[in-house]
């Protein structure tokens, strides 16, 4: 996308600047977005997004400019612009770039830049509404999406690096509204991956139809949530963003270097009861997390970051290593050229454990099933976090007594991963946008269904 | 190319094809700052430009952006927007306005001029940090930063419509990590202005500090219901989480579950709820919409009943009324509708009725994005505050969850105070209201 020439005469100015390191960061997506309202199309919505982020490093001091214009002077102005206030006799030379390949073990087949495949889409999400409809007359609307995106990346430092790669998103889901007088109620079901719309043989457009409204029609009848402090059991797959808001952020270097995780000086310790174990993992097969390098060019990996309840790892990202110490994870990640990269998860989750669902019920005498999980966040400081619980029953004498209305479980990391005491073996991802410092990047969460001992639930009986 | 020139080559190629159209063009410049340990840890300066085509040809209606502006780009542009179109359903109600004005928004009221150097804006951010960090029990402070943005607008139509709108803004926000033993807290304070100058560091830094200090002894209330203020910054995040109760398109898509209740009351007949963009104040201040259509207040909640929606042409048409000038797009977006400036008009309550008793007063809520579901208006956040007294604090309240309906809740209100408050982001203008009977979970 830019000229290596051209790309070398920047880096160059940027280290003659002064500057400790020089990054050039060139992005162009294009991406394709269709919504669908009942059995109509909306919008079909695309574009081109294109830019360079350009990125100098003094010390520990981050300076960070970008700009749509790909010409060497523009790009060489912002440099200056940027390094103004820095401006110090050159301390190393940059060096040539040697262009690495690198392989693309995701390799999508149904790509947006060969077809972006409309009328097939549609015809999907059409049957996804037919399916929802079918679950009763109760079913009053159905909004369903499917949003594709080709992200094209070149990356040039002045330690030499010059490298490429795409990345092939694919996202698609149905939301139903179930209606019943004047209360409403909502469901919803969604699938994607690192691969293209190849996506489509690999799920149901039934099963997001009908998913989506057996959830909104649970949740229309569903009585108001118990509350207080009781054992929750977590379901499987989404659920799993009680690790990534409890812990996942915490472990990154963009708050441990600064301080503000609570686990910043843990490392080592036993933060979480001996049954967790839990890994944050780039390489699995077309993942929605998943990267073939990192937005600094480092390869991927996959990170333990918690052995049999002891802190193993934390997520690393180029300034978070020479902050910090710890060897770079490949975890420095961005939403767009317009981010410097930041520690960020990829693919995280608990790994199964042995435990069985009944035995969890069976086990508590008051407390709420959340089978369903919304997204949540923290506050990485003090370790205070919260998520929603978007399909739940309320459990009692070890029996499911009814569904409950949505709730919020709120907790702290530290806490919460010792009360977490049993773990299944029904493990399962889910995808999700996770925000932070470097924007909105797509990030897996998962687990199998476990129980938390005590944690406060926030319900409205 | 000249911005306008590639304009006029868009909307040329749009009308050749036999469509209309409108194309936004955004354009913004920003520096943003932030300090770690007494230097600057990043120092962030951009300019973009993006622009978003909307076309309308047979009835159907298609968009497609692009931040590349190369010949190539331009016309892929119109050609990606109107095979869009092609595959969407006719929508009758959506057309480009005959609106040829040529509209401009005042540069010396919303981008003022204003001498001031990096020097400055650097020693205001380290000094932020530096105050901070020099206050009792302050850790560090992981979060803050010192922004100075200008946004530009062009919209063009193939009606001929030109309509440019300017705005800057100053933002300074500080979070201070506070801990004692094993105790600690994060809160922080920001401040927004249209001038540089008009930042104050001291005010700043004496907010963020008390916020983050005086809630770090915090612990649970029992579980209950409770009268409950929220402040003047979440009070207004409340209200937007569920913005889409006036939104005429959620009505229009039957997603809005007020859709049917225009002239119903619905919340208590002292509540009176206006959109006002033209209040020059706020954030939200506006003097044209997305296809150029002066703006107006609208009343949206009058003594209680629902009296408008908020529409664009094409949900105005749907609904047979008169667009009330909310039409809202960005360049990657359609077209939609969004509120300008929500306000809510001052109550009768003196503030010792308002405080009277026991109360929560709520500073900070939690999970807002994902504890809030705008379509069955339940709602289930984390939070943290005070428990109050006849306007006294009792103690620090952290670690409870505050749930209810927040339709419900509107016919909750028990009192509203005689004076107004801006959020610190100035995008909101309300006086503190009581709202009874609500549940906590501690």
């Amino acid at each position: 996308m830019l000229n290596p020439h051209s790309a070398q005469s920047v880096i160059d100015h940027g280290i003659s600047l002064g500057a400790d390191f020089a990054e050039l960061f060139v992005e162009q997506s294009q991406s394709n977005m269709i919504s669908t309202l009942s059995n109509q199309v909306q919008s079909v919505e695309s574009g081109i997004d294109f830019g360079i982020g350009i990125r100098l490093v003094y010390g520990s001091k981050v300076l960070y400019g970008y700009t749509n214009k790909p010409e060497a002077d523009e790009l060489k102005r912002i440099m200056s612009e940027l390094a103004a206030k820095d401006l110090r006799e050159p301390g190393i030379s940059s060096r040539s770039f040697d262009y690495r390949t690198i392989e693309d073990v995701h390799a999508a087949q149904r790509t947006l830049s060969i077809d972006s495949e409309v009328e097939n889409k549609v015809a999907f999400l059409m049957a996804a509404d037919a399916a929802a409809r079918a679950a009763g007359n109760m079913i009053s609307q159905t909004r369903g999406s499917c949003r594709q995106k080709e992200q094209s990346i070149e990356l040039f430092n002045s330690e030499g690096l010059h490298t490429s790669d795409t990345r092939q998103y694919i996202r698609t889901g149905l939301t139903s509204i179930a209606s019943d007088g004047s209360e409403q109620a909502t469901g919803s079901w969604s699938d994607g991956g690192l691969l293209g719309w190849e996506l489509q043989d690999d799920i149901s457009a039934e099963k997001t139809g009908s998913e989506a409204s057996r959830q909104a029609l649970i949740n229309l009848g569903a009585k108001p949530c118990p509350s207080g402090r009781m054992p929750v059991i977590i379901g499987n797959g989404f659920g799993g963003v009680i690790f990534h808001e409890a812990c996942g952020h915490l472990l990154e270097t963009t708050s441990v270097a600064k301080k503000a995780s609570v686990f910043h000086d843990q490392m080592g310790l036993m933060i979480a009861n001996p049954c967790v174990n839990a890994v944050d993992d780039g390489l699995l097969l077309k993942q929605w997390g998943s990267i073939n390098i990192d937005d600094e060019g480092l390869d991927t990996q996959r990170t333990q970051l918690i052995k049999d309840g002891q802190l193993t790892s934390f997520l690393v990202d180029k300034i978070g290593a020479e902050q910090t110490g710890f060897a770079p994870t490949g975890s420095g990640r961005r939403e767009s050229y317009k981010f410097a990269p930041a520690s960020r998860m990829r693919n995280t989750f608990i790994e199964p454990g042995d435990a069985e669902l009944d035995d969890m019920i069976g086990s508590i005498d008051r407390g709420i099933y959340a089978s369903h999980m919304g997204g949540g966040s923290v506050q990485p400081g003090t370790g205070e976090f919260n998520f929603a619980v978007t399909e739940g029953y309320y459990i009692e004498d070890g029996k499911i007594q009814y569904p409950v209305k949505a709730a919020t479980l709120i907790s702290t990391g530290p806490a919460v991963l010792k009360e977490i005491s049993m773990v299944g073996k029904d493990f399962s991802l889910a995808c999700g946008m996770c925000g932070s410092v470097s924007g909105a990047v797509p990030t897996s969460v998962g687990q199998a269904t476990l129980k938390v001992d005590d944690i406060l639930v926030g319900g409205n009986a | 190319m000249s911005m306008e020139n590639q304009a006029q080559q868009v909307i040329d190629l749009v009308k050749a094809r036999g469509a209309t159209g409108d194309l936004i063009i955004d354009q913004g410049e920003s520096l943003s700052l932030k300090a770690n340990e007494g230097e600057l840890e990043e120092y962030k300066v951009s300019s973009s430009q993006i622009l978003g085509l909307r076309v309308i040809k047979d009835g159907k209606v298609g968009t497609a952006y692009s931040e590349a502006v190369d010949k190539t780009a331009l016309n892929s542009l119109v050609e990606q927007a109107l095979t869009n179109a092609s595959f969407t359903a006719t929508e009758a109600h959506e057309r480009i306005q005959l609106n040829n004005a040529h509209l401009m928004t005042d540069d010396a009221v919303l981008c003022p001029a204003e001498e001031v150097s990096i020097e400055d804006k650097v020693e205001f951010s380290l000094g932020m940090e530096r105050d901070l960090v020099a206050r009792p029990k302050v850790k560090n402070v992981p979060y803050n930063s010192v922004q100075d943005i200008t946004g530009q607008r062009h919209i063009f139509s193939s009606a001929g419509l030109n309509a440019r709108s300017k705005s800057r803004m100053c933002v300074a926000y500080a979070y201070a990590l506070i801990e004692d033993g094993d105790k600690n807290a994060m809160e922080g304070a920001g401040q927004a202005s249209r001038l540089f100058a008009d930042l104050n560091v001291n005010d700043l830094v004496e907010r963020a500090y008390s916020n983050s200090i005086d809630i770090l002894d915090g612990c649970p209330v029992e579980s209950g219901h409770y009268d409950v203020i929220f402040d003047e910054e979440m009070q207004p995040s409340l209200f937007q989480v569920f913005s889409m109760m006036f939104s005429g398109k959620a009505a229009k898509d039957g997603v809005n579950p007020m859709r049917e209740k225009l002239g119903h009351t619905i919340a208590d007949t002292r509540l009176n709820i206006i959109d006002q963009p033209l209040n020059s104040q706020g954030f939200g201040y506006s003097l044209f919409d997305a296809e150029g259509i002066a703006t107006q207040a609208t009343s949206l909640i009058v003594d209680g009943v629902l009296n408008s929606l908020i529409h664009n042409s094409a949900t105005a048409s749907f609904f047979d009324v008169a667009t009330t000038g909310h039409a809202s797009r960005s360049p990657k977006s359609t077209m939609g509708v969004g509120l300008h400036q929500l306000e809510i008009s001052a109550g009768e309550a003196t503030s010792t009725d308002l405080l009277a008793g026991k109360y929560l007063l709520l500073t900070d809520l939690t999970g807002l994005h994902s504890g809030a579901n705008a379509i069955s208006g339940d709602f289930s956040f984390g939070a943290s505050g005070y428990l109050c007294q006849d306007g006294g604090r009792v103690q620090p309240v952290r670690g409870i969850t505050v749930a209810g309906n927040f339709y419900e809740m509107l016919g909750k209100v028990s009192l509203i105070g005689k004076d107004q408050y801006w959020n610190w982001e100035k995008s909101a203008r309300m006086p503190h209201v009581r709202f009874a009977d609500i549940a906590i979970s501690g």
